[in-house]
């Protein structure tokens, strides 16, 4: 009897115990997560072939609800945006515990645009290895992180990359005395890179289509990097060529004593994404980031967004939400009439908020220019 | 008195008992089942196979120092890593072993300045994240320490510093070549040893083992490696590189100096606690004896603090072990460096962090193996 | 990752500083501790050296060459994080709360202990500050330190308001009648560390916390997590069936047996795939879970050691006087058990309390150490090598804490009089 109830009492505290600790976990969850349960439409069963998983998918209830994103960021009043905490130009966690740079600036913008608010975004930060997952497992509604587009990506994360923000491509610097010209000067060098990423391999790549020889060193956080470039540990760094002027516009020995080489050897159009198979959300994220470019082939910025509402041009009135002959424009894409207006006058056109951000580290519009003035950006009509 | 009937069922304690275990079995194996079960449900959503087929791929991602290309398989790439996490993990424990002793006897030494500067080592060491103590070895005692490459310290030839590496003289030839020479040079030295410790016994001879042993360990590895046709090289700047020799990478270093003080710091203690356990009478004896200090610590104390010290020293070993997986984050290129790297490579996560787990698990488990081998063996009967 | 908690041998046995012998003058002195032999004289000659070499270069960097603006204009970035202003009161309020608590407690079992005639320690006045002060020196100086470095007055109010509550804390625990039960105490702790929680947590959802905060909560939330479950682990480790035997062997020997950063960055990664991902909590919960996880199976070890030390009489003599298997275990094993490796488990504490950095790189997370790093990529402090000075600041904080208590569990270990009953 007595070892019985012995035995008796463990389970019970086993089971209880194991109860506690799992209802806790939950309790969490929920409360972390602002927005409602149905949030988490994810890669369902209905967007992909399931051949094999019928019963299965019972077992793991994913939610699957059709433009569930839009409606959950309306609900809570919030968008949960992934960026990072520290790549400089792009998003900086700042003393206060603000968050800037040019990618927040992007959520900014998606915020103002769906909510009228452009501080209504919460920041969550990402690592290079968890941004897909964060995505997949509906702990942000978009990334906004300085992610390279990508086909693999597109088909194989679960995630959808939509109008980039940014184009970019990867470069090399070395130290300008070192006598390296180019990358096929670089035979039986170190190059020191981030980890985690595309970067790594198209170095390789590079070294071996050049037929040069070289070791790669990845590491975790960009300080390692520095101070490993510093010291000599490596002779080039690789990495996006926007944030290699960043680091170049700060260098401690002054931006004179690194030389960027001219070799671009690689494309990489940075884009917000979302998950697959929530098409009103995408739409919504897609045009408040056209609403920044168009705004910029208006010539409307933040300070004159005002006098614009008085403007003779129809198409400005009808952008910017205002009645034209007695009807204003609605197109259907879940947002309100005036989020064209509250993105401009909130966060900025794309000119201003590349000049605020990118602009100090150095670094010319190039591909990032308005298509008239010989770059990329393109914004398709809003009528 | 009714005679003892036999309980019912319900009421049959045994029977109770292996009930109560078979449900609190079944309610693990469950769990173990639905969680296998999502993880294939859910990668088959995804697209990502759940299979080893992975460790067939090629790697795509180079390491560094090792030879190893980007064109060779994934498989590869861990053993190499498994490899790299031995390297350091087995140097580490052996420096740390015996800075440790030597800081805990420096704890208790009758030496003001020793004794302090020993309690500052442990007291300050002990108490910071062994993370800190990673990236503060890396970026000030390695990188910002030496020279870079066109100003390497060298030393007439054969030993090069700087940050790329520290490089010395190595063998050339096939490295089975060099272990069979070193093997058959240590049995020899074995046998001799073996041979002057039976005439200690049978004639009070003085053994000298040291100087008839390491001659002869020296003589037969040169025969041999001349038999085998191993033979040296030694390093030499080429440009931006060190040629030749053998390569210590910077980033081994660093993890190597941070795991060792920061282990040294706790055996330290354990080592301390070890000797004062040991009863006063033994010193008191050996100094009546007339032994000097170091006889007595040699001969008297260590044998018996050794004796109470083991079981926490294999905790030590065992959390050395581990944490080198922190070279992850200064770029060493050890188990969980290579296995997060071939999974941001599209290798699946879930195989691959299983596989470098259980490989974990094994060096964990044989590693409390040896430590239980050596307690059993000291353990007085 | 896990250091082997403190054992019991691991004694404070540290002679004064300075003792100089009654007749002594310095040269005796010297010759008695520095140079009684010629071996000793050399070993005296190079440890002075590296102490020399070692303390000039720290504290020329600490006073010259140092570039202490960017922990100046980041402190409350390293201590909270991203807290926002408006929610800072409920910070204010649970730390004034843990020092209530914290005061309590060591008034509490001080009124204990003081009761025991057989140990009483009763200072008064001055020595009573000195034994403080020696005591807690580096919190002090630590807490002093981050003071002088605010340039508000609200944090210099919130330490006096903590000072005070941990004072009056103190007097209310000293109060309470010594034959009370410790039940009511420990559920009372309990329940106002879980309220401390609810109000922090109702602030600000899990994942926006950050700083010293962050890892402060881990470790707390954690420790307190585990030990139920330790303790079954331990119990199960020692019953007397075997399948629950092997089932918590096991589980405790896999969780030895792998790195701790590997299980944050597979659950980081990978967690999204054992549990439906509408399930997958944030990135917070996931460390806790993870160090719940891994930390039980080094406090079940720690729990067996304790009741393997408590003699199998005790047992028998509870069965003797009719007791039922439930409160054999619960009033006679588990206490004794329990009192014999609190050291221990404040050493396990202190490890994940350090371990919690790990949640910061293998997640990242925004703890005290990623903030660091965060602050070094802010527009005036980008790319000046400004890593050292924020390294050594987070890790003064960490040791400040760290040796704290690690100094006070061997004090309570003393006081308890563990290996003397």
């Amino acid at each position: 009897m007595t070892s019985m109830s012995k035995l008796l009492a463990l389970l019970l505290a086993i089971v209880l115990a194991a109860g506690a600790c799992t209802s806790s976990t939950t309790d969490n969850a929920n409360t972390d997560s602002a927005a409602p349960a149905d949030d988490a439409g994810e890669t369902s069963d209905e967007g992909e072939p399931s051949d094999d998983a019928d019963t299965e998918e019972e077992v793991v209830q994913l939610v699957q609800d059709e433009g569930g994103t839009l409606d959950a960021v309306l609900a809570a009043g919030v968008v949960r945006c992934g960026t990072r905490d520290a790549l400089p130009g792009f998003a900086v966690l700042q003393n206060d515990g603000t968050h800037e740079g040019f990618d927040n600036d992007f959520c900014r913008a998606i915020a103002a645009a769906v909510l009228g608010d452009a501080d209504a975004v919460e920041f969550i930060d990402l690592e290079t290895a968890d941004r897909f997952t964060a995505l997949q497992s509906g702990e942000i509604d978009v990334l906004v992180r300085n992610t390279t587009w990508t086909a693999s990506r597109d088909g194989g994360e679960g995630a959808t990359f939509l109008q980039p923000n940014f184009y970019d491509g990867q470069g090399m610097m070395v130290a300008a005395d070192s006598g390296i010209a180019s990358v096929s000067d670089m035979d039986g060098t170190v190059v020191c890179v981030a980890s985690g990423t595309t970067t790594e391999g198209n170095v390789a790549n590079e070294f071996a289509r050049l037929g040069i020889d070289g070791e790669v060193l990845s590491f975790e956080s960009t300080d390692l990097i520095q101070e490993a470039f510093i010291a000599g540990r490596c002779d080039g760094w690789s990495s996006d060529v926007s944030q290699l002027s960043g680091l170049r516009s700060a260098f401690p020995d002054g931006p004179d004593s690194l030389t960027i080489l001219p070799d671009v050897f690689s494309k990489e159009p940075l884009a917000p994404a979302v998950r697959d198979g929530d098409t009103a959300w995408a739409q919504a994220v897609n045009w408040a980031v056209f609403a920044t470019i168009q705004a910029e082939e208006f010539g409307i910025t933040s300070a004159n967004v005002d006098d614009f509402l008085t403007s003779e041009n129809p198409s400005i009135l009808t952008f910017l939400g205002v009645e034209v002959d007695g009807a204003t424009l609605d197109p259907g894409l879940g947002l309100p009439v005036d989020a064209n207006y509250q993105v401009i006058s909130q966060v900025g056109n794309y000119g201003e908020i590349f000049d605020t951000h990118i602009a100090p580290l150095g670094l010319a519009r190039g591909e990032n220019a308005l298509w008239f003035d010989g770059g990329l950006l393109y914004a398709p009509p809003y009528r | 008195m009714t005679p003892t009937a036999k309980p019912p069922i319900w009421r049959n304690v045994r029977f109770l008992a292996w009930a109560f275990q078979l449900v609190a079995l079944a309610l693990v194996v469950t769990l173990i089942a639905i969680l296998a079960n999502n993880v294939r449900v859910n990668s088959a959503n995804l697209g990502v196979p759940v299979g080893l087929d992975f460790l067939k791929q090629p790697a795509s991602f180079e390491i560094p120092a090792n030879e190893f290309r980007s064109t060779q398989s994934v498989q590869s790439a861990m053993v190499q890593g498994a490899l790299n996490t031995l390297r350091v993990a087995i140097l580490g424990i052996v420096l740390a072993t015996i800075l440790g002793v030597l800081v805990g006897i420096g704890r208790l030494s009758g030496n003001w300045l020793v004794r302090n500067l020993s309690r500052i080592f442990v007291e300050s060491i002990r108490n910071i994240p062994l993370l800190g103590i990673v990236v503060f070895a890396y970026l000030a005692l390695v990188l910002s320490a030496l020279p870079s490459v066109q100003e390497s310290w060298e030393l007439s030839g054969l030993v090069i510093a700087n940050t790329r590496g520290t490089s010395g003289p190595w063998f050339t030839g096939a490295i089975v070549n060099v272990l069979a020479s070193a093997a058959l040079a240590g049995l020899v030295a074995w046998l001799i040893r073996r041979w002057r410790l039976s005439r200690l016994d049978q004639y009070g001879e003085a053994p000298n083992v040291f100087w008839w042993t390491a001659p002869v360990f020296v003589l037969v590895m040169f025969w041999t490696a001349f038999l085998l046709g191993i033979g040296v090289t030694t390093p030499m700047v080429d440009g931006r590189r060190v040629v030749g020799g053998i390569t210590l990478q910077p980033e081994y270093f660093a993890l190597l100096i941070a795991l060792v003080i920061y282990t040294a710091s706790h055996i330290a203690e354990i080592v301390r606690g070890s000797i004062q356990a040991v009863p006063r009478g033994q010193a008191e004896a050996s100094m009546a004896m007339a032994l000097s200090p170091v006889q007595r610590m040699r001969f008297v104390i260590l044998p018996q603090a050794t004796r109470i010290a083991l079981p926490p020293l294999g905790n030590q070993y065992l959390n050395l072990l581990k944490n080198s997986s922190l070279g992850f984050v200064i770029s060493y290129f050890e188990l969980t460096k290579v296995t997060s790297t071939t999974i941001g490579n599209r290798s699946p996560a879930v195989p691959a962090y299983l596989l470098m787990m259980l490989l974990y698990l094994i060096a964990s488990l044989s590693i409390s193996a040896v430590v239980n081998f050596f307690n059993r063996r000291l353990r007085i009967h | 990752m896990t250091d082997t908690a403190p054992t019991a041998a691991d004694q404070p046995t540290d002679p004064p500083l300075w003792s100089p012998s009654p007749s002594g003058s310095v040269s005796t002195w010297l010759k008695k501790n520095l140079f009684r032999s010629r071996l000793d004289g050399v070993v005296t000659v190079v440890a002075g050296t590296i102490i020399l070499i070692a303390g000039f270069r720290f504290l020329r960097f600490v006073f010259v060459t140092g570039r202490w603006q960017i922990v100046r204009e980041n402190l409350s970035l390293y201590l909270t994080g991203s807290w926002p202003e408006e929610h800072l009161w409920r910070l204010v309020v649970v730390v004034v709360g843990l020092a209530l608590i914290a005061g309590f407690i060591g008034g509490f079992s001080a009124g204990r202990i003081d009761d025991d005639p057989s140990r009483a320690v009763s200072l008064a006045g001055r020595d009573r500050l000195v034994d403080l002060g020696s005591r807690l020196w580096p919190l002090v100086v630590t807490v002093a330190l981050l003071l002088a470095l605010t340039t508000t007055i609200g944090p210099l109010l919130v330490a006096a308001g903590a000072i005070v509550a941990a004072v009056a804390g103190n007097m209310a625990g000293r109060a309470v009648p010594g034959g009370m039960s410790a039940v009511p105490v420990v559920v009372g702790v309990l329940f106002l560390t879980l309220a401390g929680i609810w109000l922090l947590n109702a602030g600000l959802s899990w994942n926006s916390w950050g700083g010293m905060v962050l890892n402060l909560s881990l470790a707390t939330i954690s420790i307190a997590l585990c030990f139920p479950i330790g303790v079954l682990l331990a119990l199960a480790r020692r019953s007397e069936y075997p399948i629950l035997r092997w089932l918590s062997t096991g589980y405790i020997e896999l969780f030895r047996g792998v790195p701790l950063i590997g299980l944050l960055l597979m659950a980081n990664v990978a967690l999204g795939f054992f549990i439906p991902n509408s399930l997958a909590p944030g990135k917070v919960v996931r460390a806790i879970v993870i160090f719940v996880l891994f930390t039980s199976a080094y406090i079940a070890e720690i729990v067996r050691g304790g009741l393997q030390s408590v003699p199998p009489g005790q047992i028998e003599a509870g069965k003797a006087n009719g007791l039922t298997p439930i409160p054999i275990i619960t009033r006679i094993v588990l206490p004794q058990a329990i009192r014999n490796v609190i050291p221990a488990l404040v050493g396990q504490f202190i490890s994940l309390f350090k371990d919690t950095t790990l949640a910061g790189a293998a997640m990242g997370l925004t703890d005290l150490l990623g903030g660091a790093e965060a602050s070094t990529a802010q527009a005036d402090f980008r790319g000046q090598g400004l890593i050292a000075e924020t390294l050594v600041f987070v890790l003064l904080i960490f040791w400040a804490g760290s040796y704290t208590m690690s100094r006070e569990s061997q004090r309570l270990e003393t006081k308890l009089g563990v290996g003397e009953r």
